[in-house]
């Protein structure tokens, strides 16, 4: 998939494509609404605000202590054996990986869920080294023979129907199987099972690093994470900078605002600690463990006012709020991180100029203020990447605000704009509707019916009395 | 990059504005607990997809031969069953080899290299636990010189026998046995109920990688 959102298209070009789709919506609706409903329930017993306070304060903190707490998460992992590597940007991370790829002599690399990896395109730049690269989370197994990317960041194939994917699974492996979800993951199991048992390399992500005893731990349903950092001779992990917590005190409460937000269940199958690789006295395990910490644009997004952003910890329930991702989906967004967190975190970390314009893939409804478990103003953030897009917009669109706020800026001028658009209205309207205006007009009404203005607007009928004798949509 | 550039970077980018102390003291979540009974673990674990019970320690060879037969249902008639025992259920060795036999199941307890290879083929894996959290159902195991990784991943159904006494009210609690196990364990897992994925049109289905069934005994004095 791609590591970044594409220079080539915009979000417009990408959700009008999403949209074709009428399925898509049902889906992801579907799959959104369950799991915001029992998220609700899951806290509805308890004091959510209390919690959320206490969630966003311990973020907070150990951001604003990021470089202590790095030092001191390195020093203690390296006690243990696990090699740390500091990744200033994708390309040192890539590199880094490749290397001890290499160097482990790998033929086949089985993949536990990174984020991280995503972001830098891990996948993709193994298997032009030549290497066999499995993902191992069912639905990621099945996004990636499909030849896509996840469109939901906890039901990453929820865009495929069973019928699509015992299709997929037949054809891929030249068998005949029936679209049985309990089939079909049986059938999933054997395979990856086998992959586990072969793979000379596992990669995962990490959930979050504890900085006092040097471990990570992995969140999963699947059991693929334990598999990945057990079987196979090196395990590789993947962390954002930013993934941390100062101790395992701070896990207690973090985990289930975790699990509880992203689907409403306190804990999931797997939590899974990595304190370095197998000891001597050890019958199993990884002879060797790395991770990657990778920067890749946070350290700048620390210093400037979207610093919050970095709170994230990956839950997704503010995708299954949002208004706009329940249509046009992940894939809408071209990006590894979808939804709200994705509309304000990918133009930080690809820059503006290839991503700004999903700071505009948002009705500021403020849903995902709501329900993220960490507090992050991702209104706020959308509204103030917005101003920053705005000096890059184009002359015209420039040309139109200034114009907006000129018209705008004076009652004798706004009086005007109103008796003109009262007239020019009148050309346009059908059956109560504008449905299509002139340029510059027509690139709204293309998308969108309008209202036509009442007749005589709020500033006249105050000025009539309160029982003006008209109905206010002017009929 | 070097360390030391990357985190100067880091300092840099955070200027010296003071930041907010943790907070003291959090609000229960929803892993939190209030009791500690076997009762509430039971009922999660449940609720998870596993199973359990409490038995006294002169009914635990029956509890064993019970739950090795209800987890090995699944396999056909003509398959040889076999189970891998970790030694750190070694203070139930007897009742455990025992109710073993009793419900037709081979016991297998490999050396250290052999592990692997007959945790792939074994029905059943049997480990202890380090502690249970009963507002979860979940069971933390701690692998090491005397419970492999494998011996609770690769077998179809894993069975934990371990002592009733190591439970305690919510996920908080477990924390501090849990920062414990880092000094003496590469893997330890807390594990909540059999494997599990919904990635099929949200339908759950059971055992995609790890053990598709899951029984835990808790045992208590004779």
């Amino acid at each position: 998939m791609t590591p970044e959102a594409s220079p080539s298209t915009r979000f417009k070009d990408r959700a009008a494509s999403q949209l074709v789709n009428r399925r898509l919506p049902i889906v992801i609706g579907n799959a959104t609404d369950l799991r915001e409903r029992r998220r609700r329930e899951a806290f509805a017993p308890l004091d959510g605000d209390g919690l959320r306070d206490a969630a966003e304060a311990v973020r907070a903190h150990t951001l604003a202590n990021l470089d202590t707490y790095l030092e001191r998460f390195a020093d203690r992992a390296q006690a243990r054996g696990t090699k740390v590597f500091f990744a200033a940007d994708g390309a040192e991370a890539l590199d880094y990986v490749r290397g001890v790829v290499r160097q482990a002599g790998a033929r086949v690399v089985a993949k536990g869920k990174s984020m991280a990896s995503e972001e830098i395109g891990l996948g993709h730049a193994l298997e032009a080294d030549g290497l066999e690269v499995v993902e191992t989370d069912l639905g990621e197994y099945i996004v990636q023979i499909a030849g896509e990317a996840p469109s939901h960041i906890t039901a990453p194939a929820v865009h495929h129907d069973r019928a699509e994917i015992a299709e997929l699974f037949s054809r891929t492996h030249g068998v005949e199987l029936p679209p049985d979800p309990e089939a079909l993951t049986a059938f999933a199991r054997g395979v990856l099972r086998e992959t586990f048992l072969t793979a000379d390399v596992g990669i995962s992500g990490v959930n979050f690093a504890i900085a006092e005893t040097g471990s990570f731990v992995m969140v999963t349903n699947e059991g693929n994470g334990r598999m990945v950092t057990s079987l196979p001779r090196v395990h590789i992990a993947l962390m954002g900078m930013e993934r941390i917590v100062p101790t395992h005190r701070e896990l207690g409460l973090l985990l289930p605002m975790l699990v509880a937000s992203a689907g409403g269940r306190p804990v999931t199958t797997y939590f899974s600690f990595v304190n370095g690789p197998r000891r001597d006295d050890e019958p199993d395990g990884p002879d060797e463990v790395h991770i990657v910490v990778l920067d890749n644009g946070r350290s700048g997004i620390l210093a400037g006012e979207f610093r919050s952003i970095l709170h994230c910890i990956r839950c997704g329930a503010c995708q299954n709020v949002c208004p706009v991702y329940r249509q046009v989906g992940g894939h809408g967004y071209g990006s590894v991180y979808a939804g709200p967190i994705g509309a304000v975190l990918t133009p930080l970390l690809s820059g503006m100029d290839r991503a700004g314009d999903l700071a505009h893939a948002s009705s500021l409804c403020g849903a995902c203020v709501e329900v993220c478990p960490v507090k992050i103003p991702l209104v706020e953030h959308l509204i103030g990447l917005r101003r920053l897009a705005a000096k890059h917009a184009g002359a015209g669109e420039r040309a139109s605000f200034f114009g907006w706020a000129r018209a705008w800026g004076s009652a004798r001028r706004y009086r005007f704009v109103g008796w003109a658009g009262r007239l020019g209205q009148r050309l346009v309207t059908r059956r109560g509707r504008i449905r299509r205006a002139p340029f510059p007009f027509s690139r709204w009404t293309a998308d969108r019916d309008l209202p036509p203005l009442a007749r005589r607007g709020f500033r006249a009928r105050w000025k009539a009395g309160a029982n003006g004798s008209e109905r206010p949509d002017g009929t | 990059m070097e360390r030391e550039a990357f985190l100067g970077r880091v300092r840099q980018s955070l200027g010296d504005a003071p930041a907010a102390d943790l907070p003291a003291s959090f609000p229960a979540t929803p892993a939190s607990g209030t009791d500690a009974t076997a009762e509430r673990f039971l009922a999660e674990l449940g609720k998870a997809g596993a199973s359990g019970s409490v038995v006294a320690r002169y009914e635990l060879a029956d509890a064993v031969a019970d739950a090795a037969r209800a987890l090995t249902s699944g396999a056909g008639d003509g398959d040889t069953l076999t189970a891998v025992v970790a030694p750190d259920t070694d203070e139930f060795a007897a009742e455990i080899e025992i109710g073993l036999r009793v419900a037709g199941v081979d016991v297998d307890r490999p050396d250290a290299p052999g592990w692997r290879e007959a945790s792939s083929r074994a029905a059943l894996g049997v480990t202890s636990a380090e502690l249970g959290v009963a507002s979860t159902g979940s069971v933390l195991i701690v692998p090491g010189a005397a419970s492999p990784r494998v011996a609770s991943l690769l077998p179809t159904a894993h069975l934990v026998v371990m002592p009733a006494g190591r439970l305690v009210a919510g996920l908080e609690d477990a924390m501090p046995t849990v920062a414990g196990t880092a000094d003496v364990s590469s893997a330890p897992v807390l594990v909540t109920g059999p494997s599990r994925t919904s990635d099929i049109e949200m339908i759950t289905v059971l055992g995609v990688h790890g053990p598709k069934a899951l029984h835990v005994l808790l045992v208590g004095e004779w």
